[in-house]
């Protein structure tokens, strides 16, 4: 079963969250016909839930991107129809890919400032409701008092705030409006079957 | 078998549960029902692993300090923000709690304070920020030619927008700080140590005092200087590279944390000391020598204590704000 302790949740936030644009950037150049890169991303993420320990992991980021590439890759070969064009993007994993991008190392330095940013995006009552919660420490409970809310309520509010910045920082801090996501226009054409998300 | 869920509404549920966490422990029910979901979709379980991260990582929020104004960060102000309405002045600003020491200040300089355990990132009208400790004092001023900050006691944390006709300047202890390009440096200025500058980004100068060769003294990127306390060109300081992880570490305040690498329990102690008023009290001189490494929330030395007190397995007591460890115990 998934394991989902303090330990491999801090190390997914220092290891592998950061990474998340990058991965999903390279994702989205694979080009396979009929792959949602929301979904491989989950599964992939769901495989590192489901490991007993992640402290044998030495190179998270490479190790993130290969458990991509075999969910993509098998993705492609469960649709059976592959095109030509998925069969070249899908030839081995480029390790250039591996390498920590310049920025990564400046990471640390700006997350205050990004989490500041990122907050002050979110929709009003959303916004003001995880400032109390989170910046001001306050616990839902008398979050509900103070702005007259149902418990319940402020317990959407913080919910839909942990969404807007699950969106936020897998885009690399570009989250478009309130609720939906950002669709680059180069990506809306590829996937954009797979973006409507159709039930299938 | 239900169809198939997007990954859309998988990462709402995920968010969903977050939020029932943070609100109270789950019921029995609630934690079956919870699983009973993560059994449902392969997805589903590296979705919460992923909202749990990002729920932590917006943890250190709390950092940002209570003067945390969404509007200074972009947000559309929905109501008038808190800076607006000390402009409009009278019964308004009034109203608004703490208002008044800032209120008076709508001339340069202008001066940010942070109580002791609070950490504060105070953002500049250019877009420079500067991130005030605990029990940390700065003045402000801008005009049209420089950009100056006195430091006047405690530590903050210059980020630096670079502006070839404004210089940034620090001043502390009658030294002068230009950042010559955009960048970040850390400066601390406390009773009974020297003065002390880390500059993490960026190159800083040091404009009152030359180097050796007579040039100015300049800290590049990743070096460190710690100033002797006479302003004579005698006692020359030179600055030190220090490793990444240094860096990381001496920052580690700014998301309210306190690393050690092997200092002594007593300077452990004493750390926790400029966070709080609760005093951490180490009865066994051997004890206190003994080396501590490890990243702690510097709000808590109730839980330092405890922490300490686990490790080495002696007792630990509270009594009148102090935490005393190793104290004697029935045991």
């Amino acid at each position: 079963m998934f394991s989902f302790d303090d330990e491999k949740t801090r190390w997914f936030m220092v290891s592998v969250l950061p990474h998340e644009p990058a991965l999903r950037a390279w994702l989205s150049r694979k080009r396979a016909a009929g792959i949602d890169v929301d979904d491989v991303i989950q599964e992939t993420y769901a495989v590192l839930a489901a490991r007993e320990t992640i402290r044998d992991i030495r190179h998270p980021r490479a190790y993130v991107f290969q458990i991509a590439h075999s969910i993509v890759v098998r993705h492609v070969r469960r649709a059976r129809v592959v095109s030509i064009q998925a069969a070249e993007d899908l030839e081995g994993f480029d390790p250039a890919d591996d390498a920590a991008s310049p920025e990564q190392t400046a990471v640390d330095r700006d997350e205050l400032r990004r989490l500041a940013k990122a907050i002050a995006a979110m929709p009003g009552q959303t916004r003001q409701a995880f400032i109390l919660r989170r910046v001001h420490g306050l616990p839902q409970r008398e979050i509900a008092v103070r702005m007259k809310l149902s418990e319940s309520t402020v317990e959407k509010h913080i919910g839909r705030g942990v969404r807007f910045l699950i969106d936020w920082f897998g885009h690399g801090g570009k989250a478009g409006s309130q609720t939906s996501r950002v669709v680059e226009p180069e990506k809306s054409a590829l996937d954009g079957r797979a973006r409507n998300q159709s039930k299938h | 078998m239900a169809e198939r869920e997007t990954s859309r509404s998988i990462d709402a549920a995920a968010a969903a549960w977050v939020a029932r966490e943070d609100r109270a422990p789950l019921t029995s029910d609630e934690e079956a029902a919870l699983n009973a979901w993560l059994r449902a979709d392969l997805r589903n379980a590296g979705a919460l692993l992923r909202a749990r991260a990002v729920a932590l990582r917006s943890e250190s929020a709390r950092a940002l300090g209570v003067g945390y104004d969404p509007v200074d960060f972009g947000a559309v102000a929905s109501r008038p923000s808190r800076r607006r309405m000390l402009a409009w002045g009278g019964g308004l600003a009034a109203s608004v709690a703490g208002a008044a020491t800032i209120g008076v200040v709508l001339q340069a300089p202008k001066a940010h304070a942070t109580d002791r355990g609070e950490v504060r990132l105070v953002p500049l009208e250019d877009g420079s920020t500067v991130m005030l400790n605990t029990a940390t004092r700065v003045t402000v001023k801008y005009d049209g030619d420089h950009r100056e900050v006195r430091l006047v006691e405690g530590e903050a944390d210059f980020n630096v927008v670079a502006d070839r006709r404004r210089p940034f300047v620090v001043e502390a202890d009658g030294r002068r700080f230009v950042a010559t390009t955009g960048g970040g440096f850390r400066v601390r200025k406390l009773k009974g140590a020297l003065l002390d500058i880390l500059v993490h980004q960026g190159r800083v100068e040091l404009a009152s005092q030359a180097a050796r060769n007579g040039g100015p003294v300049i800290l590049e990127t990743n070096t460190r200087l710690v100033l002797s306390d006479a302003l004579s060109a005698g006692s020359l300081s030179v600055p030190q590279a220090v490793e990444p992880s240094v860096v990381t570490r001496d920052l580690a305040w700014r998301d309210g944390k306190i690393a050690f690498q092997g200092e002594t329990l007593a300077q452990a102690a004493a750390a926790f000391g400029r966070y709080s008023d609760i005093r951490i009290v180490i009865q066994d001189p051997a004890l206190a020598r003994e080396p501590v490494t490890g990243l702690f929330a510097a709000n808590d030395p109730v839980g330092f204590g405890r922490a300490v007190a686990g490790v080495f397995g002696v007792a630990v007591e509270e009594r009148d704000g102090t935490v005393i460890v190793g104290a004697p115990s029935a045991a």
